[in-house]
């Protein structure tokens, strides 16, 4: 028998979906707030938060952290993640491996931290720090790169792989970064799923990208989730026994709202027909 | 291996047009320049330069855009007009 019972589907919460999402809570199982943008939030926000936290389950999501690194967090925001998961108290956070600073030059964005046995050993101390303030070890989610990450003779799957046996942290598996990195580099999809301890995996990010003039995948968040990556989910689904939470996330181009279920209807077919086939 | 100082000149080189330049100008120079081991520079001489310039306009793109919506602006008139119905 297949066991969708305790698998959950829930959106990123977006100010545009903020509408859509309230009204249709009967069919969205968790909703993923991105944790820094109430870092500096009022009290009024915070509580309103709060509010939405209690008729639906959260998980907070952090972008800015860049603990994939040999370089420390800033202690400020391991304090503020802290202070909101307090307040908050969401089932989970998780954050990216990646790095966003270093040398006091801002990225802006997530960038693939060098893939070696160094920055395994430099991320599990980050993310043991975070935790031992915020009282939990965050969820990593993989990123997706445009570049081969200099300083890397780890691939991707092992690289992950290290992080994960070092700091025990689950893994928050995004499968457009895996399909867009495996796309982008050339490597099987499915192989590399095969390759990381798939039974870490507690969420499922899901979006789209679209392709670019010189031949790259780029994770734009625009798009709806492409037909190869429901068939990643589905693969996903067959190799584990453990729960999945899945969200969608789309950061612009707003499709309807019922456009959006649909893809989370997709999306609970997937994991559905993974786990008939594991039983079967 | 690769250290903070590393990560700090990927840094630079992901945001900063003339100093991506300069490195892809003369990569070995660049990476003296600012104190990289022998290690550090030989991955540095590896990068592949197309590889290199997609990352940075995305880098530089998703920086513009981070002039994102502050998504708790509208949560708290979404959640108070659900509460009242």
């Amino acid at each position: 028998m297949a066991a969708e019972v305790d698998d959950r589907f829930g959106l990123g919460w977006r100010p545009q979906l903020a509408a859509g999402i309230l009204a249709n809570l009967d069919s969205i199982d968790i909703v993923e707030v991105i944790a820094d943008d109430y870092f500096d939030a009022g009290s009024k926000h915070q509580r309103a938060l709060a509010t939405l936290a209690a008729q639906v389950p959260i998980g907070l999501h952090g972008i800015g952290m860049g603990l994939a690194s040999t370089c420390r967090p800033d202690q400020k925001r391991i304090d503020a993640m802290a202070r909101l998961v307090e307040k908050i108290q969401p089932e989970s956070w998780s954050e990216h491996l990646a790095f966003v600073r270093a040398g006091e030059i801002e990225i802006g964005h997530l960038a693939a931290a060098p893939r070696n046995a160094g920055t395994v050993d430099s991320t599990a101390a980050n993310l043991e720090r975070a935790a031992k303030t915020i009282g939990g070890i965050p969820l990593m989610e993989n990123i997706a790169t445009l570049i081969d990450p200099p300083g890397s003779p780890l691939d991707e799957p092992q690289w992950i792989a290290g992080v994960a046996a070092a700091s025990g942290c689950g893994l928050l598996l995004d499968l457009q970064n895996v399909f867009a990195n495996c796309m982008n580099f050339g490597t099987d999809p499915f192989a590399f799923l095969d390759r990381i301890p798939l039974h870490r995996v507690a969420t499922v990010h899901l979006a789209g990208g679209v392709w670019m003039d010189n031949g790259q995948l780029l994770d734009d968040h625009l798009h709806d989730v492409p037909d190869q990556v429901h068939a990643l989910l589905r693969h996903l689904a067959m190799r584990v026994s453990q729960p999945l939470t899945v969200v969608l996330e789309r950061d612009g181009n707003y499709p309807k709202m019922s456009d959006l279920l649909a893809q989370l209807d997709h999306a609970r077919q997937a994991v559905r027909d993974g786990r008939r086939l594991a039983a079967a | 291996m690769t250290g903070p100082r590393f990560e700090a000149f990927l840094a630079r080189i992901y945001t900063d047009p003339n100093a991506r330049a300069a490195f892809l100008n003369d990569r070995r120079t660049e990476a003296r320049r600012f104190d990289l081991s022998v290690e550090e520079t030989n991955a540095l001489m590896k990068i592949d330069a197309r590889q290199l310039e997609s990352a940075a306009r995305s880098f530089d793109t998703k920086r513009a855009a981070t002039v994102r919506a502050k998504t708790h602006h509208t949560i708290g008139a979404r959640i108070r007009r659900l509460l009242s119905r």
